[in-house]
């Protein structure tokens, strides 16, 4: 199913949580919406889930308007960050409950419940109680809970953040798994960009409520709509240095000057903001973008991670292993064309 | 170190020593009570008392269930148990539900406003009461043992307390799933809050059965009157002998011993919770 | 929008949002009926009362609003008695009371064996009716063959008549005043004690300190607000002593030397014929407002705590 936002804001008594945002959600896609804590990602979730009403603008499922619909009208399913299943009930009488509300039979809600309890591999818990389960089979019971009536899309609200590390990862790709088993459009917030970018087909980004950009993973972190989303994806975080634009280069803070086709477009005395990301500096390059003195150097097996001063500014670089470099010693840097990024000081928008 | 040990023994046998006699003082009262009940009229005026009754037949009970309807007594006090503490029950389900995760306006200002009634002390409003059930015309009949407890704002408060701990989430992923309110109240909070209710009901239930000063306003009829009260006139209007009274005495504790003995530890729990709430 | 349209979503719409915004009316109109009724018309109703001089409760007819109710209680001999026997009672139970509970409280919460059964004597008397246990006490406080009177003349006591002799019979009321409220305030105590980290007396225990100093110097500070708290709600309940006098002396002992507040209450709308409500109101408010001030001091002093 489809999911159509127009305009759509949300305005809590002094705040506005989302402002004027608009996005289409594929059919049959997993998207995360990601954002920093406070960014207004599970507002958002809420308003597409009915939980919250909105201030202003429209929601569509394909091509109704659900907008004013009640969550249980509009046929969603929620997984909660803290699973939110009923402790009184044991596993398969969690999953039957969605349906008993529908008044579906006893026979087809059981076996139903039973189908949905494979899925999601908890088919041999189904006599516990929520308190005998480990965090990653409650989130499966509740994965199966908020499928089995067989929403038109599924919401989970911070799906991962209540599991230890190991758990985590294998839990995402069990999600990414489910959702393209059954197909259904899924939208999950979180605010780990590795997880959204490992599992996601499309990233939603927002900030301060508003939407940053939609895209690809790969395109979100190639292509940045600004400098706050190259800043929020990747690790380690993006280099960022300050520096104005004369003749033809970068002079950043600090006096060193960086060579860059980047900036023919720009005008003279512009100040801008140059992000490099680690793996596109290329240290002791033929090709030299700028010179720099290299500060400290970690040996992380398969590479080396040096920090290197541009001007008064520390980046980070990555160095193959084999090559070998002194502290203190001054070394060419040439630059990449991909992961290279001039932003616009003031307003943080993408120039080059 | 032979001291050391020494010396928490002679401790631990104090400490044994102090709680054996507390124990005895405390429970003294209902052994005497109810050794009283099996002795015969010479035993129970012996000076120095007998320790025990020289057999323990059940002559006095058999009297005292003669001489005043003990067993009509007990039916209405457990009519009046019933009516109060399942209709009371009930309302303070609904009313918490309300008070927890309903909105509405003036919500916080008048549960406010509730925690201030349960600072009256329930002598001040008999007076009123008494002339409610006259005017409602209840007066002297069994309702007027139920009506007037169909709901407490105390055990409101405790339930809400509960209900208040049970998370959001899980309303809203009811909510989402099409569960109506009432739905949910049933089939989630109620059986969550169960050890709260079950608390709610001994407490409710130990006050009505032991209620003595409001039957002793609203009944008239001896036919309606309740243990305690029952128990009561039948030893100032008989002027009844000592044996009786505690057969009879025995006769409205019984119950109570039981229940205690079974659900000590829900009641000690509803207590100190109660309590500490003030 | 065409016609159809417009009726159905403004039908479905009005349905809707008065069953989702008056929902909370149909949850909260069995709770709020009963306490309209029986508890907050009642209040408003005894205030007022108090105020009507000369109401006569059938026809609901007074002479005048005024403070003469309260004038004449406040001058009433046996209202002045009532408040000096309730206050002596309070100053005599609720001191004793405490501190042996205090005792009994950090006793059952050592390590013992056989806690379950020692608990059910200690508590027992908490669910059992005032009148019936009561009458067991009249029992034991028997001038001729009580067992009280026994083994008082085991150590050579000479009888004493608890129950009939004025001079008596307010300490036989405290005797049994304090063995009844026990069990509530032991309760109260254990459950704060319970509360009190085991590391502080580990601690203690580390330093050296014998087990009286832990119980003064550690025990005792750290249980203080549960102390306070429980001080106050037994001072409250104290202040409603009323049922005792039944069994133990069938009113309000010989010659009426053992009113209390809340007896006078009830001696002015219940015993006295044709009753005086006005009186009884007046004496209902001033019993509220000695609870009501004692609220506010403990109110008042947990926020300090807290602080």
């Amino acid at each position: 199913m489809k999911v159509t936002i127009q305009n759509l804001t949300k305005q809590f008594a002094t705040v506005t949580a989302v402002n004027d945002f608009s996005a289409v959600i594929e059919s049959g896609e997993l998207i995360a919406l990601l954002g920093p804590s406070g960014c207004g990602k599970s507002t958002m979730l809420n308003m597409i889930s009915g939980i919250l009403p909105v201030t202003e603008g429209k929601i569509f499922f394909d091509e109704e308007d659900v907008t004013d619909l009640t969550p249980e009208k509009r046929g969603v399913g929620l997984v909660f960050q803290n699973y939110a299943l009923y402790p009184h009930m044991t596993v398969l009488e969690n999953i039957c409950f969605p349906l008993e509300i529908k008044k579906v039979k006893k026979e087809e809600r059981i076996a139903r419940a039973k189908e949905m309890a494979k899925l999601v591999h908890v088919d041999m818990l189904l006599d516990r109680k929520p308190s005998q389960l480990s965090g990653g089979q409650q989130q499966r019971v509740a994965i199966a809970r908020a499928l089995v009536k067989q929403p038109r899309i599924l919401l989970l609200d911070e799906p991962l953040s209540n599991l230890d590390a190991r758990l985590r990862i294998e839990m995402r790709e069990e999600i990414r798994r489910i959702q393209q088993e059954t197909g259904v459009t899924t939208v999950f917030v979180t605010h780990d960009q590795e997880e959204a970018m490992s599992i996601s087909d499309h990233i939603v980004l927002m900030k301060d409520g508003f939407l940053q950009q939609m895209a690809r993973p790969q395109e979100l972190y190639d292509e940045p709509a600004n400098c706050f989303v190259a800043d929020f994806l990747g690790t380690p975080p993006i280099n960022k240095t300050y520096g104005v634009v004369r003749n033809g280069a970068i002079v950043l803070d600090g006096g060193c000057e960086v060579k860059t086709s980047l900036v023919k477009d720009i005008e003279e005395g512009h100040e801008v903001i140059l992000s490099m990301r680690a793996e596109s500096l290329i240290i002791d390059e033929e090709e030299q973008a700028c010179l720099g003195t290299i500060d400290e150097v970690y040996v992380m097996g398969k590479e080396i991670l040096a920090y290197v001063t541009l001007g008064n500014t520390k980046v980070r670089a990555y160095i193959p292993a084999e090559r070998h470099f002194e502290k203190g010693q001054t070394v060419k840097i040439g630059l990449r064309n991909r992961g290279v990024f001039v932003f616009d000081k003031e307003t943080g928008e993408r120039l080059a | 170190m032979k001291k050391y040990l020494k010396n928490i023994t002679l401790g631990k046998i104090l400490v044994y020593v102090f709680l054996i006699l507390g124990a005895i003082i405390m429970i003294f009262p209902f052994y005497w009570m109810i050794t009283g009940a099996f002795k015969t009229s010479m035993e129970i005026i012996a000076f120095p008392p007998k320790w025990l009754p020289s057999s323990f037949k059940f002559d006095n009970f058999i009297i005292a269930f003669q001489k005043a309807p003990f067993a009509k007594y007990f039916m209405n006090s457990v009519i009046a148990m019933v009516g109060s503490v399942s209709i009371c029950t009930f309302t303070t389900i609904v009313g918490a539900f309300a008070f927890s995760k309903l909105k509405f306006p003036g919500k916080h200002i008048i549960f406010g406003a509730m925690m201030g009634l349960m600072m009256i002390p329930f002598e001040m409003i008999v007076i009123t009461n008494f002339r409610t059930i006259i005017d409602i015309k209840i007066y002297n009949t069994i309702w007027a043992l139920i009506i007037p407890f169909t709901s407490s704002v105390f055990y409101m408060y405790i339930l809400k307390g509960f209900f208040d701990s049970i998370p959001d989430s899980l309303y809203q992923a009811a909510r989402v799933d099409g569960c109506s309110n009432w739905k949910y109240l049933w089939r989630v909070m109620v059986p969550i809050a169960k050890p709260s209710l079950v608390t709610i009901v001994l407490l409710n239930a130990i006050a009505s059965w032991n209620s003595f000063l409001w039957p002793t306003l609203a009944i008239i009829d001896k036919d309606l009157k309740t243990l305690p009260f029952g128990l009561y006139a039948f030893v100032s209007e008989g002027g009844a002998k000592t044996e009786l009274m505690m057969a009879a005495s025995t006769i409205v504790v019984v119950p109570m011993i039981i229940l205690f003995i079974f659900a000590r530890k829900q009641i000690v729990n509803g207590v100190a919770r109660g309590g500490l709430k003030g | 929008m065409s016609d159809v349209a417009k009726k159905q979503k403004k039908s479905h719409f009005s349905w809707g949002k008065f069953k989702n915004k008056s929902e909370w009316l149909i949850y909260l109109f069995p709770f709020a009926i009963g306490v309209i009724i029986f508890t907050l018309y009642p209040i408003v109703n005894v205030f007022m009362i108090s105020f009507k001089e000369g109401f006569d409760y059938i026809s609901k007819d007074f002479t005048a609003w005024g403070l003469g109710n309260y004038l004449y209680v406040l001058k009433d001999p046996y209202f002045i008695q009532a408040l000096k026997n309730t206050f002596s009672y309070v100053f005599i139970v609720i001191p004793v009371s405490t501190c042996l509970a205090v005792v009994i409280a950090t006793l059952l919460n050592q390590k013992i064996k056989f806690s379950g059964l020692f608990q059910t004597a200690y508590f027992l008397p908490m669910v059992t009716s005032t009148i019936a246990i009561g009458f067991a006490w009249r029992f034991m406080f028997n001038y001729k063959s009580g067992i009280i009177n026994y083994l008082l003349s085991l150590i050579g006591v000479n009888a004493i008549d608890w129950l009939q002799n004025a001079t008596y019979n307010f300490t036989a009321l405290c005797v049994y005043g304090i063995w009844a409220i026990l069990p509530f305030t032991i309760i109260l105590l254990l459950s704060g004690l319970q509360n009190i980290d085991p590391m502080y007396y580990t601690a203690a225990k580390v330093d050296g300190a014998g087990p009286l100093r832990i119980f003064f110097r550690v025990t005792i500070p750290l249980l203080a607000p549960t102390i306070f708290l429980v001080i106050m709600v037994n001072t409250i309940s104290c202040f409603k002593v009323f049922n005792e006098l039944f069994p133990l002396f069938q009113g309000p002992g010989i010659a009426n030397n053992l009113f209390t507040v809340v007896y006078y209450i009830y001696y002015q709308f219940r015993v006295l014929i044709p009753s005086r409500y006005g009186y009884a109101s007046a004496a209902a408010v001033m019993l509220f407002l000695i609870i009501f001030v004692f609220t506010m001091f403990q109110r008042f002093v947990e926020k300090k705590l807290k602080n």
